[in-house]
């Protein structure tokens, strides 16, 4: 396991961040999802060893995260949401800069940052003023400077914000092949469902400082609960709070289909004698597959 | 925009290694930043001259025969004492100078870390809260130190040069010690003070302003209390007249103002415990992720 971390908590004042978290992550690319103040950045800054967790402990690729700091900071890669980089500087020096901070020799580290400013797709754009690049360039500039050192474990907070959408294809892509081809393991922490869904075979959703689910994207789509969509003619007031009764859960859209999350052992049928006992019709009925917007609903209880 | 991955990503075979000083590499790019600036250089040459002019006098000094022709004194036109190199260092136009130098080389060090969210980068690596901040001062201490202890010490040895004979040194052994104590305050204050104001603000133009203001306005409260309560422990308000009895403790000359040396070494010492905390709030690791 690359990441495991036990009952881990931590407080800022009387707010509770994190609230007896256990997770094992694993190879590969793995989505760390959850609404605004679910513990994301909390997760990330105890990982980093930037915060000392109240109770728990955590491993980093073996590397105690109250211990062994400096070393999970050699071996980590970490591309922050912010916009960040230092006036005056071009891309090679700054990129290199930050690999000789973290350990690399001088020389080595401008060979590298010439390397990975070309694998980001700003080869020819290194040489130039960082205060004249784009919000997209900076994006890249971020993950070069993330990479540069090779690390074991890439840490990647939003990486897809301010892109355009071609940029936004182009750098999921970078992290796709970063994740599945160069066996280096990625945590990509993003509002963003579609690109987490795009990239990561796990996912892990936290909310409100707690644990809500975690595991394989598609364990996670097959368990828990079904999904069905449907239309009704008539008033679906007494359907739904029959349905909520049941213990599922009914969210309609705007444009007025509806969607039920029924738990896993529930009957399907249970839906039409329902829509029979309270006087509904049911025009249209699919059983969906869950998207994880779906998923993150589900656990979460927002849209 | 280039076209993204126009090379494939190969792993660094090399191995990253523990560095026995983790801040150089932010004080060789603090350096090197500071000098990437067009009118920095201009600054930076200019705080020369006061040291060039001091070279001249000791040339003057000793050479009293080749200025036979425009002085007929036998007299030596300037007599070189520790009390010349104590009003030298402690001449406020050369302070001032420093302050310049300061102002356009470090005045952005942490504020612009700021302003563009860069801390976080860092603390992201190997990097413990003070060797970052050591870095940074380091390069306060470069700028500080190739103002003050560098000429200072030249000048002794072209005032032996001149003179042909090591009399000056046998005379005031001491000396180098003193221009190297007085060098090490200057450093280690100037680094504090200036940390403390670059760590106030985002904004590196009002951080120059700052270093001027705070240091004139100490100036200008010392002048307006010594008229209302004409006592000189007012001199220990203001950043210049502490350095000149600091200076003046340390060259073993007479004190400017009738107060205990060691309270204006308290107030300089006041300062850079202040400054020690801020620097140590503003970096909190906490802050780094946003």
């Amino acid at each position: 396991m690359s990441i495991e971390v036990k009952d881990l908590s931590f407080r800022y004042g009387k707010i509770v961040a994190l609230d007896g978290v256990t997770m094992k992550l694993g190879e590969g690319a793995v989505g760390l999802l959850g609404p605004n103040g679910a513990g994301k950045s909390t997760l990330l800054r105890i990982l980093l060893g930037f915060l000392v967790p109240e109770r728990g402990e955590g491993k980093v690729l073996d590397y105690d995260i109250r211990r062994d700091q400096a070393m999970i900071r050699r071996s980590v890669g970490y591309m922050p949401e912010s916009d960040c980089f230092i006036a005056g500087m071009d891309a090679v020096t700054f990129t290199a800069y930050f690999g000789e901070l973290s350990g690399m020799p001088r020389q080595e580290a401008m060979k590298r940052a010439h390397e990975v400013l070309f694998y980001v797709g700003l080869g020819e754009a290194r040489y130039r003023l960082l205060d004249t690049y784009s919000a997209g360039m900076k994006q890249r500039l971020k993950l070069a400077q993330a990479l540069v050192h090779d690390p074991k474990i890439l840490f990647l907070d939003e990486p897809t914000s301010n892109l355009d959408p071609n940029g936004r294809n182009e750098v999921l892509e970078l992290i796709r092949d970063i994740s599945s081809n160069k066996s280096i393991q990625v945590l990509l922490s993003s509002h963003i469902l579609a690109d987490i869904e795009s990239i990561c075979r796990s996912v892990v959703i936290l909310n409100k400082g707690r644990l809500a689910a975690e595991g394989r994207m598609a364990d996670l789509r097959a368990i828990n609960y079904s999904l069905f969509e449907l239309r009704l003619k008539g008033d679906g007031e007494a359907f739904r709070r029959d349905l909520e009764s049941l213990g599922c859960r009914v969210d309609e859209k705007e444009d007025g289909l509806i969607k039920i999350y029924m738990p896993e052992k529930s009957d399907r049928m249970d839906i039409f004698r329902t829509a029979s006992r309270t006087g509904v019709q049911i025009r249209y009925f699919v059983k969906s597959q869950t998207s994880l917007e779906d998923l993150f609903a589900g656990v979460v209880g927002v849209d | 925009m280039a076209t993204i991955r126009e090379k494939g990503y190969t792993h660094w075979d090399g191995k990253l290694t523990e560095r026995r000083f983790p801040w150089w590499p932010i004080t060789r790019t603090g350096i090197q930043l500071a000098f990437r600036k067009k009118r920095f250089k201009f600054v930076f040459a200019g705080a020369f001259v006061p040291s060039f002019a001091f070279l001249a006098s000791l040339y003057a000094s000793e050479r009293l025969e080749d200025f036979k022709a425009i002085v007929q004194s036998k007299e030596a036109l300037i007599n070189i004492t520790p009390k010349y190199f104590n009003a030298y260092f402690t001449l406020p136009f050369f302070l001032f100078l420093i302050l310049l130098v300061l102002a356009f080389a470090a005045a952005g060090l942490i504020a612009d870390d700021l302003k563009h969210n860069s801390l976080q980068l860092y603390f992201s690596r190997p990097l413990r809260k003070k060797d970052y901040l050591l870095g940074k001062m380091s390069v306060i201490f470069f700028f500080v130190l190739i103002l003050t202890a560098v000429p200072g010490l030249v000048f002794i040895i072209f005032k032996l040069i001149f003179a042909g004979s090591f009399k000056f040194f046998l005379d005031y052994p001491w000396l180098p010690l003193s221009i190297l104590g007085y060098s090490a305050l200057l450093t280690v204050f100037f680094a504090f003070y200036v940390l403390l104001l670059s760590a106030w603000s985002k904004n590196t133009r009002y951080i120059m302003v700052l270093v001027f203001g705070v240091y004139l306005f100490s100036i200008i409260l010392h002048g307006i209390l010594q008229s209302i309560f004409k006592t000189p422990f007012v001199a220990l308000v203001s950043i210049l007249a502490n350095l000149r009895q600091a200076g003046a403790f340390l060259f073993g000359q007479k004190l400017p103002f009738a107060v205990p040396a060691i309270w204006s070494f308290a107030v300089l010492a006041g300062i850079c415990v202040l400054s020690a905390v801020v620097l140590n709030w503003k970096t909190r690791s906490v802050e780094v992720i946003k």
